[in-house]
């Protein structure tokens, strides 16, 4: 019985913790070397996607550095202009893909991009900054 | 629309009392099993249900994984498939006792829909073509295993049909050397392989797989060692990636160097409780990670539950970082012989202190062996962001998979 009985804790425990947490406020930095390693690199740079492997559509965004430099110089990021940025269509699923195509990110996340670009989309990982970025 | 609960729970949960209902459930757990334990002689699914305790009985790998031992293609063709012989070539040649032979190859056609403004996206694709070959070096217990074959591609890039293109796509994902002189006790093992972690489910799209650091060819080359015992297994892994200047066969998506360990307890031949840490260091982020893997299978209503719960953090280089929660859990129903039903429920949260970060997904999964070497898998999944469509899009994918082993 008390093998049932701790089972059964375990899976309420599990399914309450797995049922969500956090608050509404986004306090996360609209930073770069924040983005890219929290966001773009677990979602963006996979295996037959944007990593060194795959290098799909020529795009490797599977360091902080590389990333930075592959949507600044192929003008995915406009900075100072989410709205011209083709980073933010393609996140938000503007043209046919929306990308990444099997991982849509969420809302806040999207967000977090759009100010980072907003702010002028400054790079702030370490080291100099990438060459050929504005 | 949004996941039942999450609009009142979300706000109301903080991040500490998440984590102290993690340990609640792990320390009811330990409880429970602890009372009631006693001696007890790759599909994580089929640890107890087909009763096998260990991966190793089934697997050459220490903790499963690749290619089938002699046991594992006889429980392949007479406890899970409806009949066949599950030897290599189907029994019309055996290979001499040093040398095993196998391999792995999947089809598939997806249908996903991911909020986009153009249509659903629909493709079919070759996903796995792997070989495997083991040598086996006398009593000594040494052996060596090379594994090669193609990387699926889900979405063909421009050129990829060219001959170029599928030559660029050869990879070895394992090849390893190792000493295990028996079934049971110590052994040791150096090469590329996944480090042994978590449940090891095969479907590399679950997130307990694609945010911890075991997606689809991340494979790291990891010197390992371990203890296998009848009711408990250890394994410790040190790990780095392989370096960018290799040839494209031998690289993988990892970028992390780190160490991982993984210790199971076994119950009563029907229940398992494990624990597990990993750290990861690369020039952008440190990951740490920790957390459980439970099994508990109901012999009457054959059915196994399965569980795995991680918390792990995320420091970049800028002082900053996430603290982040990545869980999945569901049962697994064996019907009748041949069939395998799967509900799963999975998150991941990539900061728990923000509720809208969180991706919860809902499979359903059949798996149907409908004869030795063969298998047809159906898969539905439906993910959401946040609490709700005001958090971001849903995605739903449906996958019709074929597989056939060697």
């Amino acid at each position: 019985m008390s093998f049932l009985v701790g089972s059964a804790g375990v899976f309420l425990c599990f399914s309450a913790a797995l049922s969500g947490c956090g608050s509404t406020a986004d306090s996360r930095p609209e930073k770069w070397s924040y983005i890219s390693p929290v966001i773009i690199q677990p979602s963006c740079a996979t295996a037959n996607c944007h990593s060194q492997l795959a290098e799909r559509s020529g795009v490797v965004l599977d360091t902080v550095a590389d990333g930075y430099q592959q949507l600044l110089s192929r003008h995915f990021v406009i900075p100072q202009n989410p709205d011209s940025s083709a980073l933010v269509g393609l996140l938000r699923g503007a043209g046919n893909l929306r990308m990444p195509p099997d991982f849509p990110l969420p809302e806040a996340d999207i967000q977090l991009i759009e100010r980072w670009i907003t702010n002028g989309a400054a790079w702030d990982g370490p080291g100099s900054k990438p060459a050929g970025t504005p | 629309m949004g996941w039942p609960g999450l609009e009142a729970g979300g706000d109301a949960l903080s991040s500490r009392s998440s984590l102290v209902l993690v340990a609640v459930g792990v320390a009811a757990f330990v409880v429970a099993f602890s009372s009631g334990a006693r001696e007890a002689n790759a599909y994580p699914q089929f640890q107890f249900s087909s009763g096998t305790q260990r991966c190793a009985q089934c697997h050459y790998a220490p903790a499963g994984f690749g290619l089938l031992t002699s046991w594992g293609r006889d429980e392949g063709a007479d406890t899970i498939s409806r009949g066949g012989d599950g030897a290599f070539l189907h029994g019309l040649w055996t290979p001499p006792a040093w040398l095993a032979l196998g391999g792995d190859f999947r089809a598939a056609a997806i249908r996903n829909e991911a909020g986009s403004s153009g249509p659903p996206e629909v493709a079919v694709f070759p996903m796995q073509a792997d070989g495997y070959a083991r040598v086996g070096f006398g009593d000594s217990g040494i052996s060596v295993y090379v594994a090669g074959g193609f990387r699926g591609t889900t979405r063909p890039g421009t050129g990829s049909d060219s001959m170029a293109a599928h030559l660029e796509s050869v990879i070895s994902r394992e090849h390893y050397v190792m000493w295990k002189p028996s079934a049971t006790g110590a052994y040791v093992r150096a090469g590329r392989f996944y480090a042994p972690y978590g449940l090891r489910v095969a479907e590399h799209i679950y997130y307990i797989r694609s945010v911890t650091g075991f997606n689809l060819y991340e494979e790291t080359y990891n010197v390992s060692g371990g203890y296998l015992a009848e009711d408990w297994e250890l394994h410790v892994t040190g790990f780095t990636p392989p370096p960018n200047s290799l040839p494209l066969p031998l690289r993988s998506t990892a970028t992390g160097s780190g160490a991982a360990a993984y210790g199971e307890r076994r119950f009563n031949s029907m229940a398992a409780l494990a624990l597990q840490a990993r750290v990861s260091l690369n020039k952008d982020q440190t990951l740490i990670q920790g957390g459980a893997v439970g099994k508990l299978w109901l012999d009457r209503p054959r059915i196994l539950f399965m569980g795995e719960l991680d918390l792990q953090r995320r420091s970049t280089t800028g002082g900053n970082g996430s603290n982040q929660m990545v869980g999945y859990l569901g049962p697994t129903f064996f019907p009748v012989k041949g069939v395998m039903a799967s509900l799963g429920l999975e998150r991941y949260q990539e900061d728990l202190r923000i509720s809208s970060t969180a991706h919860t997904a809902v499979d359903l999964q059949v798996n149907y062996f409908l004869w030795a070497h063969c298998e047809i898998i159906l898969l539905g999944r439906y993910q959401m962001n946040g609490t709700g469509l005001a958090d971001g899009p849903a995605d739903s994918l449906g996958m019709l998979q074929l597989h056939y082993y060697l």
